[in-house]
């Protein structure tokens, strides 16, 4: 079960992260959870100034930036 | 914090927000305890609050902050304002294998490091001048 992370505020461009995120993750049939944290000081412990961002089992991925599904399958294998 | 749009929450949901094609330029400032530090560092502030980029913590960088060292992998530009030939800022970012950055130096403008000095206003704005110069040779 992997555990995916969407940090932003809620804007487009978040929500295209969580949309691409759970593409990835059902294009390659894994298990995973996803939550959305939107609260800035849960943000910035994570050493996040900049939004959106993928936190993927507690490791940052990507942060300020929308990949597409292809690009984050390779962040969850 | 730079949100990715706050200031658009209001439009409805799935328009495009304007700061989808915003650069992210993140600048890193000496932290030292000489002059040349303080010009460093008010040149990112203010080099910040013309809009030119945001700055971010060096210290975090060199800390091994994961998120903060993701953040300056994604970033567009990181821009490392070192104070003098010790290279502290560049030393940081190769030490964290980030290789995206341009560096300027204080001391390769003609400001002399001296440990009791302060930074003074034309000191600043030649950095920032500098600064503006490398970030826009730089797209």
């Amino acid at each position: 079960m992997k555990t995916l992370q969407i940090l932003g505020t809620g804007c487009p461009k978040c929500k295209k992260l969580a949309e691409n995120a759970e593409a990835a993750a059902k294009a390659m049939g894994i298990e995973y959870a996803i939550e959305k944290i939107s609260d800035l000081k849960e943000i910035m412990k994570f050493g996040i100034m900049i939004t959106p961002a993928l936190v993927v089992d507690g490791e940052v991925k990507v942060v300020g930036k929308v990949p597409d599904a292809e690009a984050i399958k390779a962040m969850l294998r | 914090m730079a949100e990715c749009c706050g200031k658009n929450k209001a439009k409805a949901p799935g328009e495009s927000c304007g700061c989808e094609k915003k650069e992210t330029v993140l600048l890193y400032a000496c932290s030292g305890g000489a002059n040349v530090a303080e010009v460093a560092d008010q040149a990112a502030r203010q080099l910040t609050s013309q809009g030119s980029g945001s700055m971010f913590c060096l210290a975090g960088i060199g800390a091994g902050i994961p998120g903060m060292i993701q953040t300056a992998r994604d970033a567009d530009v990181n821009l490392v304002i070192d104070g003098c030939p010790m290279d502290c800022g560049k030393k940081v970012f190769d030490k964290a294998g980030l290789t995206n950055y341009v560096q300027i130096k204080v001391t390769d403008l003609g400001i002399e490091k001296v440990k009791v000095a302060r930074a003074t206003e034309e000191q600043v704005a030649t950095v920032v001048a500098k600064a503006k110069d490398v970030l826009a040779a730089g797209r």
